[in-house]
């Protein structure tokens, strides 16, 4: 396994030279470039060109992506033209905010939709049942932009019980108790939104999982043992109908980086899905560049760990 | 189970009813003609500081109150709580001369750094720190500074802190646009940012308090900040040994910068909020409140923010939720027009790269006809377009120069006031008639005349607005069609209109004019902005005499403004469409606040009426 494993790794670094020469020459394409949106009356032409030619803009596009991917293996991403900041220091300001929510809210989602999931499966046909297949249907139907506002006007701005916007409150000193305590507030309403949304994968998969193992020799044989009924739930359905959650695990490690632009953007949430949309309209190619490659990066290295947790959750899988 | 149905219903029903009120509340997307904060980014935003000098406004201002009318007993200090609606974060640069974004600038006119005081057309009174003299005899200026301001720190205002600015923008090592033909005029700017010099020579310490700048020549832009003058400072004593490379990252730009204003600094977080808190070294006395905390708001929830007081005052509010708070009663809607006009413009030429000229070639050009022009300008019914999806926060612009610009600005010039028998009449009398019979008029040779519009791409209100000026050309008989079949992305729009792509004959843009009014900029036969690329010996001879040295005489540029329009209006190469509003909502517990361009008001006078917002 850790032959594979190794090699996966190795496989990883021509796809992402690929990927990166791709969304280098693809990023060049699009028109304008960081200086466009600069055109005001009061901005002189001549210094902006004088700019273009500066940044390199002019030169063949292979000497470009020569010299970003020489500074690259150093460290080295370049400066976000629309921020003024190092592309480093600016993704790991925004990741770091991105991964709190995404943890938040992933935690919220599996607490939330394994025991309705479960629940669904187990009494599957009754009333519960149908509530939370119910419930998973108009959650799957309601947009995300919808629900952040409705939570975000009613428990937000009219009940007043969440912060409305930001990932702290400005009178605490950081380090502090309150400090931590406000920016766990500020993305608690975020997270939950999340959660709620994107419950019904998860209590699908479960609850059709459960249903199935249900009617499986493995259940008949525990029963007919004189297990109690709890207990197979617990311990031999329950674990098996997983599965196919478990398959997801890695990526959605590896996604907890990649942000939600519309919870983001409702929140006023300064995170990395925002940071991507912004560099795109903005034309900032060096932040376009660096975050198209850990994104690429991390959904390989999500594909590689999910490969590894089934192996070790379902022995009958091997990953060589 | 029919019940259940029932009730199943219900809630669906419920739903989708919320679902719609939501709807409408999201629609404060940007529209796209206007990427204003990116176009309009350097415009300087002096509105805090001013001088009164004439007290009538535009009529046109009325429909907004710009004076805050609150009455009442203040409660001592308190904090003003402000949105700043942003859908990205700010970017933090708290430097005059570094900063770029539009929302930095915001943010900062709690803190101003600014050395003049301005009137109403933004011209320089010397009301401010600092008093400007010209001699436009021997191209020199000098900057007076008073007495005993102070930086928030305590350090005395010096001469060098206004020659600081200078040597940054100038440094080699800047990455900004400011170093431009502007500074270039500078005696010495250009040596010294190729290295040559150590310093500027055209700027000369005369006393503690006395600057003098030689400039290689000088025109009336002076007075409104133009010619290389810099209108803030920056405190020497703190940047002058950090490396220009490194100043903007540095804690002094980023962190605890120190000001000149009514308030400073007290916390940053990035992106997100700043509070500021009195400064009790401000030359003017001390703010009655003690501080400000300013705070991004998304545009989605920038009315819900105010109608619920979660804020004393939104900055950058947007105009498209103006519906959401028009009849709010805890709030007073405060408006004013912007230094800004959209047009419609004609390709009549085409740059020459090489040479920096742009080479008009009317006869060749397929709008080359003057009463073909006038005809398109008077056949769009923009009246209806501002009434119906602007809910008239833009009005019928007549002439290049926004009204706000009182002493420029010619409200005699009548515009193209829409007028579909008038565009009929002028066609035909121009030859332009329908010989083929499909309903469309050819041109005066016979030939199938198609018009190529380029149209930048915004919100469902931009698509809605051009299919309709589609639609108001297609009823007087003008076949005009979309360049590229589709509305076009701003980066693509200004790529082709400034490459004069052979795909388009007309175009629709904005201008943010910023403060300083001269139209050379934007119509000099060297311009690169002059987009419909129209030059003649009669307009450059005019945008010279605007920016002339007899021109100093204010009633001599004030008459060659209005003279440039007139002639503007005539050639109607460029034919303006839209003035723009904006909107200042402020919350009843605020006492004194004045969000006129003209006026005495400073944020030190601002008071509180109550502990928390009006609900």
């Amino acid at each position: 396994m850790w032959k594979t494993i190794v090699k996966r790794i190795l496989v990883m670094i021509p796809q992402l030279f690929v990927l990166s020469l791709l969304i280098f020459i693809m990023a060049k394409f699009m028109p304008g470039d960081p200086f466009t949106g600069l055109i005001t009356p009061e901005t002189d032409p001549a210094r902006v060109e004088e700019l273009r030619i500066k940044a390199g803009f002019y030169d063949p596009w292979y000497v470009q992506y020569v010299n970003w991917i020489g500074n690259a293996f150093q460290g080295d991403f370049g400066r976000s033209y629309t921020f003024n900041v190092p592309v480093a220091n600016l993704i790991g300001d925004r990741a770091m905010h991105t991964l709190w929510l995404s943890l938040l809210s992933v935690f919220l989602l599996y607490l939330i939709a394994i025991p309705l999931g479960v629940l669904a499966g187990r009494y599957h046909d009754s009333f519960l049942d149908k509530s939370i297949v119910f419930y998973s249907f108009i959650v799957y139907a309601i947009p995300t932009f919808i629900l952040g506002l409705i939570n975000l006007f009613f428990f937000g701005y009219e009940l007043g019980w969440f912060p409305t916007s930001g990932t702290v409150d400005i009178k605490y000193e950081s380090g502090t108790f309150g400090y931590l305590w406000s920016k766990f507030y500020h993305i608690l309403l975020p997270a939950i939104t999340y959660a709620l949304l994107a419950t019904t994968a998860i209590i699908q998969y479960l609850r059709t999982e459960i249903i199935d193992s249900k009617s499986m020799d493995y259940v008949r044989t525990a029963r007919s043992k004189g297990i109690p009924i709890n207990k197979v739930y617990s311990r031999h359905i329950f674990r098996n109908s997983l599965l196919p959650i478990a398959a997801f695990l890695g990526f959605t490690i590896t996604g907890l980086l990649a942000g939600s632009i519309f919870i983001e953007t409702i929140f006023g949430y300064p995170g990395m899905g925002k940071l991507f949309i912004e560099a795109i309209n903005g034309r900032d190619y060096s932040v376009i560049t660096a975050l198209v490659m850990l994104f690429g990066f991390l959904t390989l290295l999500g594909s590689l760990l999910s490969d590894i947790i089934m192996s070790i959750v379902d022995p009958r899988i091997r990953i060589d | 189970m029919n019940k259940k149905l029932l009730a199943l219903m219900a809630l669906l029903l419920t739903l989708m009813l919320v679902l719609a009120a939501c709807n409408s509340d999201d629609e404060s997307a940007k529209p796209a003609d206007e990427p204003d904060k990116t176009e309009e980014g350097t415009g300087e935003k002096d509105t805090e500081e001013g001088a009164e000098e004439e007290a009538e406004q535009p009529a046109s201002d009325d429909l907004f109150p710009v004076v805050l009318d609150n009455e009442g007993e203040a409660i001592d200090g308190g904090t003003l709580q402000v949105a700043l609606v942003n859908d990205s974060p700010f970017q933090g640069i708290f430097s005059y001369t570094l900063y770029e974004d539009a929302y930095d600038a915001e943010i900062m006119s709690f803190s101003s750094n600014s050395l003049f005081a301005t009137d109403g057309d933004f011209l320089l009174t010397d009301k401010g720190i600092a008093s400007l003299t010209v001699d436009g005899d021997n191209n020199k200026a000098t900057i007076k500074i008073r007495e005993g301001v102070k930086w928030s720190d305590g350090e005395p205002l010096k001469v060098e802190d206004l020659i600081q600015p200078y040597l940054i923008i100038g440094h080699p090592d800047y990455a900004g646009v400011r170093y431009d033909s502007d500074f270039q005029n500078i005696v010495g700017a250009v040596e010294y940012h190729d290295g040559k010099a150590d310093t500027i020579s055209g700027l000369k310490k005369v006393d503690e308090t006395t600057l003098e700048m030689t400039f290689n020549k000088v025109s009336p832009a002076i007075y409104s900040g133009g010619d290389g003058l810099w209108g803030y400072a920056e405190p020497s004593h703190i940047v002058k040994d950090i490396p220009v490379a490194e100043l903007l990252e540095n804690d002094a730009v980023r962190k605890n910068p120190v000001t000149l204003g009514a308030f400073k600094f007290k916390k940053i977080v990035p992106g997100e909020s700043v509070e500021f808190e009195r400064n009790e070294h401000y030359w003017k006395g001390e703010s009655k409140l003690d501080g400000v905390v300013v705070k991004t708001v998304p545009s989605s929830s920038a009315a819900k923010a105010i109608e619920t007081g979660e804020y004393d005052m939104a900055l950058s509010f947007p105009t498209s939720a103006y519906e959401n708070v028009k009849d709010l009663e805890n709030i007073t809607l405060l408006g004013r027009q912007e230094l800004y006009y959209s047009y419609l413009g004609f390709k009549l030429g085409k740059y020459d790269y090489d040479a920096s000229v742009a080479n008009t070639n009317e006869a060749e050009s397929k709008m080359g006809d003057k009463v073909l022009r006038q005809a398109m300008g008077y056949a769009l019914d923009v009246e209806q377009v501002n009434e119906v999806f602007y809910f008239d926060l833009r009005a019928r612009a007549n002439s290049l120069i926004p009204p706000v610009f009182k002493s420029f600005h010619d409200s005699s010039i009548e515009g193209y006031n829409y007028n579909a028998e008038k565009a009929i009449q002028l066609l035909d009398e121009a030859g332009y008639k329908d010989t083929d019979g499909d309903g469309l008029r050819e041109n005066p040779k016979g030939e199938k005349l198609t018009i190529k519009l380029a149209a930048m791409s915004g919100d469902e209100t931009q698509e809605q607005v051009i299919s309709y000026y589609l639609q108001n050309w297609n009823e007087v008989g003008l076949d005009v069609q979309l360049a590229t079949g589709r509305l076009i992305e701003f980066n693509t729009f200004y790529d082709k209109v400034q490459a004069d792509d052979p795909e388009i004959d007309i175009f629709m843009g904005a201008w943010g004019t910023g403060t300083n009014p001269s139209p050379a900029g934007l119509y000099s036969k060297t311009a690169v902005y002059n987009f419909s690329r129209y030059t003649s010996e009669e307009l450059e001879g005019l945008l010279t005499a605007i920016d002339s040295k007899e021109a100093l005489d204010s009633k001599f540029r004030s008459d060659k403004f209005r003279e440039w329009q007139e002639y503007m209006q005539d050639v109607s190469a460029v034919i303006p469409l839209q003035f723009r509003y904006e909107l200042r909502p402020v919350n009843d517990r605020v006492k004194n606040y004045d969000f006129g361009y003209d006026t005495d008001f400073d944020v030190i006078d601002i008071e509180l009426l109550a502990d928390t917002p009006v609900k």
